[in-house]
């Protein structure tokens, strides 16, 4: 009987977690959102971070970054326009490459990769900052990290997720006209029509909504678990640990329901 | 901090210039700088059509099912658009065909056989033919079922097919015996070497019956002295000549005849088929001329006794 007790209280005690971890989420997304409505955010100091942090999220890894979109939207739609062949689906490759890769695979890739990159940096250092006592020392200053740490980096997140599954997207949509045509303009004409066909504009609606929420998800998620960090050093690693599982979910969370908004 | 700046800023210029080409191709594509081409097509059932069915032109996709409808008299009136630059594939001599494949969705399929005749005025009406493939396909099976049993039963063991491969077989092995065709046909070398003995030996006879006409010829001259020598010969035989001129008649008749067969001998050779029917009629015909000839070289034996070699032989 006590088991049994034991194991409901240890099952409240999560979920009650994880709607702390919610809660703190979206309250600490509403302040943002909150102090980027405000006129006095929006000085010369604060731009200066935000293009600092979209240069280290997104400049300084484009080379790697579209050379990885390459190879990876070559072999796909490789394997696309070769299975389609076999089976006698070539009219549909198109419109399936660009569905797969465009809409879906890239933008999420790109997600993964800023999340892996920039989003457990910024969980660490926004973890150890809290560990030392930076945070406080900063608002003491009247240096508010929200405005000068937090805000930047979610707005960093967010450009970059667009611009980089952007970029990508539009290197996939070259590759695959290159891949099905070559290099002729011989089926512009019909790849327009099957352009025309997907990207309708609740579609790249939800693409971009998808890439900013990604963004979002990314360096929101990290800082927050990096603020909830108890005041002892050997809780960092943990603290990264649990915001990149978050991160992680999140994503695909965001994923799943994009998909099913798209296709149910 | 400078090169910091530019380099950012080269970044979302590009990535800003690129997105609104993007944007603006995305427009052209969906024929936001167009008009719309509007078309109606009348069909007899909305079956299998739907908004968003594609109109398709030789493969590529130029417009699509916008809405469908009933008219007044219970007929479907389906609404479809196309961008104005993909009108022009439209003609008035142009068939609307409603496909439906087996994979993949249903399409209208637009053909044009004459591109040169006069365009299709917009909103015009046209009607929808339907080429279901899937209704076709149990009929399809039900014939293809009844050839393949007629197939099963022409080919089985001791089927039709199999008994005349078999005859084939052996006729072409006996024409590559001694006799060629004319075995193949008979059905034995024997048979075969039969024919054309009958057909030496006659060919000797014809050689026969020209000698004997010659005599004749010859005797006729004789006689002719004898006709008009002064002692009456004439007179004594002018009924023994009436005879004989009655037997040339019937030498004639028989001549012809061995004639006649000759072709007809000459005709198994060339149409084997008939020959092979005719060739116990032919044989007792030849037998039959020779015989009468034999009697009647006899007979002129009897009444001319100078002849030499009186004996035609019969094959």
């Amino acid at each position: 009987m006590n088991f049994l007790v034991a194991s409901i209280e240890s099952l409240g005690a999560k979920v009650t977690g994880w709607f702390t971890v919610g809660y703190d989420i979206f309250a600490f997304l509403f302040r943002s959102l909150l102090l980027s409505l405000d006129r006095a955010t929006w000085n010369r100091a604060t731009y200066d971070v935000v293009i600092k942090q979209v240069y280290f999220t997104a400049v300084q890894i484009l080379p790697v970054f579209l050379g990885y979109a390459l190879v990876i939207s070559w072999l796909i739609i490789t394997i696309i326009l070769t299975t389609a062949r076999d089976f006698g689906l070539t009219a549909f490759a198109s419109e399936m490459t660009i569905r797969v890769l465009v809409l879906e695979l890239l933008p999420f890739l790109t997600a993964l990769f800023i999340a892996l990159r920039s989003g457990s940096a910024i969980n660490t250092e926004v973890a150890l900052m809290k560990v030392n006592n930076e945070l406080d020392a900063l608002a003491h200053c009247k240096v508010p990290p929200m405005q000068f740490e937090f805000l930047p980096r979610l707005i960093g997140g967010v450009i970059s997720v667009i611009t980089l599954a952007g970029l990508a997207g539009l290197l996939a949509l070259l590759l695959s006209y290159l891949s099905i045509y070559g290099l002729s303009m011989a089926g512009f004409d019909a790849f327009t029509q099957i352009l025309a066909k997907v990207f309708n504009f609740k579609i790249l609606f939800g693409l971009i909504t998808k890439c900013a929420l990604f963004g979002l998800a990314v360096t929101l998620i990290p800082i927050t678990a990096g603020l909830e960090t108890p005041k002892k050093l050997f809780m960092v690693p943990v603290s990264v640990l649990r915001g990149m599982m978050r991160v992680f979910f999140a994503i695909v969370a965001i994923e799943v329901v994009s998909l099913a908004l798209k296709y149910i | 901090m400078k090169t910091l700046h530019f380099k950012v800023g080269l970044f979302a210029a590009t990535t800003l210039l690129f997105g609104a080409i993007f944007v603006l191709y995305i427009l052209y594509a969906r024929g936001f700088f167009e008009d719309t081409y509007r078309l109606q097509l009348a069909a007899s059932t909305a079956d299998g059509v739907a908004p968003g069915v594609p109109l398709v032109f030789s493969g590529i996709e130029i417009g699509r099912v916008s809405t469908l409808g009933l008219n007044d008299n219970g007929g479907i009136v389906i609404h479809a658009e196309l961008l104005a630059r993909n009108a022009k594939w439209l003609k008035e001599n142009s068939t609307f065909t409603l496909d439906k494949p087996i994979v993949g969705g249903a399409k209208i399929r637009i053909d044009s056989p004459d591109l040169k005749a006069p365009a299709l005025p917009e909103n015009s009406t046209m009607l929808l033919l339907t080429s279901d493939v899937t209704k076709e396909i149990p009929i399809l099976v039900e014939r293809v079922k009844a050839i393949l049993a007629n197939v099963e039963h022409l080919t089985r063991k001791d089927g039709e097919v199999n008994g005349t491969l078999a005859n084939l077989e052996t006729m072409t092995g006996r024409m590559t015996g001694e006799y060629g065709m004319l075995e193949g046909i008979l059905g034995s070398p024997e048979k075969a070497r039969g024919v054309t003995d009958s057909l030496d030996k006659t060919r000797a006879l014809i050689t026969k019956l020209d000698s004997l006409a010659l005599k004749m010829d010859g005797m006729a001259a004789k006689a002719d002295t004898w006709l008009f020598a002064p002692d009456g010969v004439a007179l004594q035989t002018r009924d023994a000549l009436a005879q004989v001129k009655l037997m040339l008649a019937d030498a004639q008749s028989s001549l012809k005849k061995a004639d006649a067969l000759m072709t007809n001998a000459v005709a198994i050779s060339a149409d084997v088929k008939e020959g092979t029917q005719d060739f116990a009629a032919l044989r007792t015909e030849i037998d039959d001329a020779v015989r009468k000839a034999n009697a009647l070289v006899n007979e002129i034996n009897k009444k001319w006794p100078f002849a030499r070699d009186p004996e035609v032989k019969l094959p």
